[in-house]
């Protein structure tokens, strides 16, 4: 009986604290747009896991054949017919100590795909750090959260 | 409190954190299906008002920025020719005191690009390069009876560079941007275990204003303080970086001091074809009396072809192959090191005047690139 009371005294303590860190963690879902204005992405949560689609591409065809871009530049031939809108460019985010990590970032420009972190700077600015193998050895892109105009 | 109670606490206590899980924001727009409508991405702006686009560094299709190279540069075979030192002006015919047949100058070069700073809003990157020339001179002909030979000295210790360098790139809106470079060079025929003083490093700069209007064009233009013909120089440089629209051919010029076409295989393999100017003022302190300072100003243009191709991850190999044209292997006296501004109009004398003739070379490296 006394156990029982405790557990549920412990659990009754940390479960808003359980509950602020998973509020955190959603934060990140939304519209947002990249450093350079060149497309929209948007973040979904996926079995615990936040995963990012371009949904948006200030560019969506292709200059020379005038059709919606493809992911042409993939390296896995397979996939070069799949249309750019909608690929899944941000995979296997989980919230960790403040940042979403364990991630990869697609560059559809060079078909390569990048380790990742994400930091949110405030709650309408994100710190998206694609590297090579250590974190020094990277490049920030700082996304902008998008909502519809008012 | 019974034991009722005591069991709805702990179910309470149990399933809380996964009441609150559940408790995603509202999405306004509708989940991602097949059928999407993607139009409702259209009409949307920054929740932030304050918020401001920037324009990138880079544009579509340039070849990759590298953080690391490791890359050997070699030069075949090239007859040299050492005038006597003494005081001369551009043109004159001094009297011979060497000549000798190179077979070979070149070594190793590394470079380090680092981002310190990594934002839309500036770009800030610190740099390290490190270059080695390690002559092999035969046949050397003593013409006069002076004991000064350059030849001599650069047969037994080269000539190396070391140098720390940085870039800022400050977008100042969609369109436009600054971009300063700078370096401090360290030149001369120096070894590590007799290394030359910190008062003979050499520094050179750029600041450009650019325009970007799309993202298969920036272009910019600005001012110089190089080294690239040897001596120090104030100079206009233009910025000029295209990509066609179909991604296929470019540009890659930073005029005078490279220039080059672009043709892209895919986006794995690269082809250049152009020319880039090198220089330095090295010291040869074997052959620096005093607090004077003898100085090879080295300035040579390299018209070359350049494959690049991806190898595996974020590695990529270059291979460089053609032609070195001498521009200067003339030598200036510097009064207790001070660097001195001849530029195209000066008429200040070269201590030395002397000639080498214009092989072919390679360059072979490997590249660690940057997102």
């Amino acid at each position: 009986m006394r156990f029982t009371i405790l557990l549920s005294l412990f659990l009754a303590f940390i479960a808003p604290f359980s509950a602020s860190a998973q509020d955190n963690a959603d934060k990140l879902l939304g519209i947002w747009e990249s450093g350079n204005g060149k497309a929209r992405v948007k973040v979904e949560k996926i079995s615990n896991k936040y995963y990012g689609k371009i949904v948006w591409l200030r560019e969506p065809n292709d200059p020379v054949t005038k059709q919606p871009k493809m992911d042409k530049n993939n390296p896995d031939e397979s996939l070069r017919a799949t249309p750019l809108k909608g690929y899944r460019m941000l995979k296997d985010f989980v919230y960790k100590n403040n940042e979403w990590t364990d991630g990869t970032i697609y560059d559809p420009e060079s078909g390569s795909t990048y380790n990742c972190v994400i930091k949110m700077k405030d709650e309408n600015t994100l710190e998206i750090r694609g590297y090579v193998g250590v974190k020094a050895l990277g490049r920030t892109d700082t996304w902008k959260r998008l909502e519809t105009k008012k | 409190m019974g034991n009722k109670s005591s069991f709805l606490w702990a179910i309470f206590a149990l399933f809380c954190p996964f009441v609150l899980l559940s408790q995603t924001p509202q999405d306004t727009i509708a989940p991602a299906t097949e059928e999407e409508d993607y139009s409702q991405y259209d009409n949307l702006g920054f929740a932030d008002q304050g918020a401001k686009r920037y324009c990138s560094p880079k544009i579509f299709g340039l070849s990759p920025q590298r953080f690391v190279s490791v890359a050997w540069d070699m030069q075949l075979a090239h007859d040299a020719r050492f005038s006597t030192i003494g005081a001369y002006d551009e043109g004159d015919n001094p009297p011979v005191a060497e000549t000798g047949r190179v077979r070979s100058a070149g070594g190793l070069r590394l470079g380090a690009n680092i981002p310190v700073v990594s934002r839309n809003s500036i770009l800030w990157q610190m740099g390290a390069n490190f270059a080695n020339t390690a002559y092999d001179i035969r046949d050397i002909q003593r013409v006069t009876s002076d004991n000064n030979s350059v030849a001599t000295a650069l047969n037994e210790r080269g000539l190396r560079t070391a140098g720390l360098n940085t870039t800022v790139f400050k977008p100042l809106g969609e369109h436009q941007f600054l971009l300063f470079q700078g370096s401090a060079d360290l030149s001369g025929d120096y070894t590590f275990s007799d290394m030359q003083s910190l008062r003979y490093l050499r520094y050179s700069a750029a600041a450009i204003w650019g325009k970007r209007p799309h993202d298969r064009k920036q272009w910019g233009v600005g001012i110089a303080r190089t080294y690239r013909v040897g001596e120090m120089n104030y100079i206009p440089v233009i910025l000029f970086n295209w990509t066609s629209v179909n991604r296929k051919w470019g540009s890659e010029v930073l005029f005078p001091a490279r220039a080059h076409m672009r043709y892209t295989v895919n986006p794995r393999q690269l082809l250049l074809a152009g020319y880039e100017l090198e220089g330095q003022s090295y010291r040869l302190n074997t052959l620096s009396p005093n607090e004077r300072s003898l100085e090879i100003r080295r300035g040579e243009m390299r018209a070359r072809v350049e494959y690049q191709r991806h190898l595996f991850h974020f590695v990529w190999l270059s291979v460089q192959g053609g032609w070195r044209y001498n521009w200067s292997y003339n030598a200036d006296y510097l009064e207790d090191g001070r660097e001195f501004f001849r530029g195209f109009t000066g008429n200040q004398k070269y201590a030395m005047l002397n000639e080498l003739t214009n092989p072919l070379y390679f360059n072979v490296g490997i590249h660690l690139v940057s997102p």
